[in-house]
């Protein structure tokens, strides 16, 4: 039989039944638009997980000095200048990202009734910050000990938004950028629940210098010298912050380094981040730095694999189910062609008599379960991909914030729409396969007469 | 055009088997208007759809057209019914849900080659069997004889050698199978198409050339071998 004639003669038998299979079409069109949605929403977590919870840089590499342990032949080795230039002539090294950890002690002390009243009229103006929230901001007390890194500025230069990323004169605040992860959970939860405005790259500008004691600990008592009282100016939020502490340029930090703690501590790195030129590096510059005494820091690696594991088998779960959907509705496809058959047996015969062979017949209610599934299927992408856009605007409207809550909780791989076209298709020729060979079967002669 | 030799079919097996054909002898030739007559249960279907390779569990010999139909494949005899062989039945075989139009160009679909113009094949083989006005009538629409008229049309269509008419008449009232008969014996005699019709009524034919009478399966009349 030509295609042509069974796209045709398809096309005739399908208008006439059309009731009987929109009917039986309904599990798997609901079959596959749960695959979508689960697919989606499996993909959308794990969108937020790689590129804001734990983002991931395929092309980088975190290195550590050794941790010392026992029974460890080779010993630890600082990353000092030696060691970056080292890693620098490392075949594939594009670039060494140097990161210094500040090594003298320091605190802060945040009085909100210290605030000017230039500054809260400045904060008065941020979009959505109430008068509730100032006043609340008024009552903050707070006394910190901080931490610090040093990082270079080329790593995070985007992400100052409200001033330079540099070290700065002398007398000038400290730009510092703080974690985009801790001002996610700050957001998400305290800032919720003690009525303070949420921090956001918008309210940056607006923030005042905060004040910030180096050389001073509210706990240890083993500083030296005298306080000496600095201002910091947060200037950008980024994923290259320090997770709990400040951040601040890399010169700024080996400035304080050398004043507070000693020349040493001004050429001692804590960590480098080195970016190969391309994925296929990762494996030889890996085993390079072993063998020159560095180890590499995984964890947010290994974090991020577990969480993106744990969803991908959620994900694989409730696909699962859906795919169960659609086996069913495969049978009741199976079941409607049966009930069609025994309608059109006389039909059939007929057909065999004006000169369809047995393939032709198989083949006729194979091309009629195709179009089935096609529909079936194009209805069932179109219905989940609804779902999805109807879960997103209700979520964003009735869903409280919290860290991380993301723009939408839904990502479309591109495999989704021949995959599931593809699954439906499937499961319809699945379901009509038996009827198929059934109806090839029929003795045309004996169907004619009715027998 | 038809040969058949110890023809005998038999349904079923063992205690319970029927010989609904036994050794039949035959031969029709090109352009001959045949007769099958004989009680209910006499064979009469059984013989045409041997003849029309729609049935080829038989014994013996059926050659029509030069081809032993056993012989062929499956494709090959539904391409042999397709173009070879136009059928008619008593109760017309029309599809309710398309037009006589869309019924008529039925065995289209099932062609080895496309049909130029499929509408207008239609057409024409309608206005043949005199329904060139009720092109777009669905069945439903239609008497008894217009529907009989477009069933052949339907077998005309893909310009047969062979019409196999199974009681063509007798879901048609005494008047209107004579019109039916009539327009079967044009056929033979205009187009030179080979009929054989099983009947009741042999008496209403005019031109019959060969006359087939079956009794439990034998052959009682008719040209034996
Ligand atoms: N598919 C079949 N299975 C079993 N027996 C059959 C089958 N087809 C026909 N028969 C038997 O074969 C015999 C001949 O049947 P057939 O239909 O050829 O008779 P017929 O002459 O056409 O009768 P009628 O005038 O009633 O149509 C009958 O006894 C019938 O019961
Ligand atoms: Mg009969």
């Amino acid at each position: 039989m030509l295609t042509s004639h069974l796209v045709r003669l398809v096309g005739q038998n399908l208008r006439r039944n059309r009731k009987n299979l929109a009917f039986a079409s309904v599990g798997i069109v609901v079959g596959i638009s749960s695959f979508v949605f689960f697919i989606a929403l499996g993909a959308g977590v794990q969108r937020v997980v790689s590129t804001q919870i734990f983002p991931m840089e395929a092309n980088r590499l975190q290195v550590v000095p050794r941790s010392i342990e026992f029974g460890s032949a080779t010993g630890g080795r600082p990353i000092d200048e030696q060691a970056l230039s080292d890693f620098a002539a490392i075949p594939g090294v594009a670039a060494v990202y140097p990161r210094m950890r500040l090594a003298f002690l320091a605190s802060t002390a945040v009085d909100g009734r210290d605030l000017s009243p230039a500054a809260v009229d400045l904060l008065r103006r941020v979009p959505g910050v109430t008068a509730r929230m100032l006043e609340a901001v008024r009552d903050v007390r707070v006394w910190l000990e901080i931490m610090g890194d040093g990082i270079d500025p080329r790593l995070a230069a985007a992400d100052a938004v409200a001033g330079e990323f540099a070290d700065p004169p002398e007398g000038e605040p400290i730009p510092v950028l703080l974690s985009r992860r801790m001002i996610e959970i700050y957001n998400g939860s305290f800032a919720e629940a003690r009525g303070l405005p949420k921090v956001s790259e918008m309210l940056l500008p607006f923030l005042p210098p905060l004040p910030l004691t180096l050389n001073h600990s509210f706990i240890s008592r083993e500083v030296r010298g005298a306080p000496a009282p600095a201002r910091m100016k947060v200037v950008g939020l980024s994923r290259h912050a320090l997770m709990g502490g400040i951040t601040m340029p890399l010169e700024t930090a080996r400035r304080l380094n050398r004043r507070f703690a000693g020349e040493a501590a001004a050429h001692t790195y804590s960590s480098a981040v080195l970016e190969v030129t391309s994925s296929d590096w990762l494996g030889p510059v890996q085993e390079r730095l072993r063998g020159l005494g560095f180890d590499l820091d995984m964890s947010e690696k290994r974090m991020a694999e577990s969480v993106g594991m744990f969803i991908t088998l959620v994900t694989l779960g409730f696909s699962l189910i859906s795919l169960i959907i659609v086996g069913i509705a495969a049978v009741s496809i199976a079941h409607t062609f049966f009930m069609i058959l025994y309608e059109r047996k006389r039909e059939i015969g007929l057909l065999r008599a004006l000169g369809a062979s047995k393939g032709d017949v198989r083949n006729l209610i194979l091309a009629e379960a195709s179009a089935i599934g096609l529909t079936a299927g194009t209805a069932g992408l179109l219905l989940g991909a609804l779902a999805c856009l109807l879960s997103d605007t209700l979520l964003a409207r009735f869903l409280p914030d919290f860290p991380f809550k993301p723009e939408s909780f839904f990502a479309f791989p591109v495999w989704i729409f021949p995959g599931a076209l593809a699954f439906a298709l499937i499961f319809c020729w699945l379901g009509a396969l038996l009827p198929a060979r059934r109806a090839a079967a029929l003795d045309p002669a004996a169907t004619l007469t009715g027998r | 055009m038809i040969r058949l030799r110890n023809l005998s079919r038999v349904y079923g097996q063992g205690p319970s088997a029927t010989a609904a054909l036994r050794d039949i002898c035959l031969e029709i030739p090109e352009g001959a208007f045949a007769t099958v007559v004989g009680t209910s249960g006499s064979g009469k279907t059984t013989l045409l759809n041997i003849l029309g390779g729609l049935d080829s569990g038989y014994l013996g010999e059926a050659q029509v057209a030069g081809r032993e139909l056993r012989a062929l494949t499956d494709r090959e005899r539904s391409a042999y019914r397709n173009e070879t062989v136009g059928f008619v039945f008593q109760h017309f075989a029309l599809l309710e849900h398309l037009t006589a139009l869309q019924n008529v160009a039925l065995p289209a679909f099932f062609a080895n080659a496309r049909e130029p113009a499929p509408e207008r094949r239609a057409a024409e083989v309608l206005a043949r069997v005199g329904l060139g006005e009720r092109l777009h009538s669905y069945p439903g629409q239609l008497s008894g004889g217009q529907k009989q008229r477009v069933a052949i049309a339907r077998a005309l269509y893909r310009r047969p050698r062979l019409i196999l008419a199974d009681e063509p008449t007798g879901n048609l009232d005494t008047a209107t199978g004579a019109q039916i008969i009539s327009l079967f014996e044009e056929l033979n005699r205009e187009d030179q198409i080979t009929v054989v019709v099983v009947t009741h009524e042999d008496f209403l034919f005019k031109n019959v050339t060969c006359k087939v009478r079956l009794e439990d399966g034998r052959q009682v009349e008719g040209a034996p071998c």
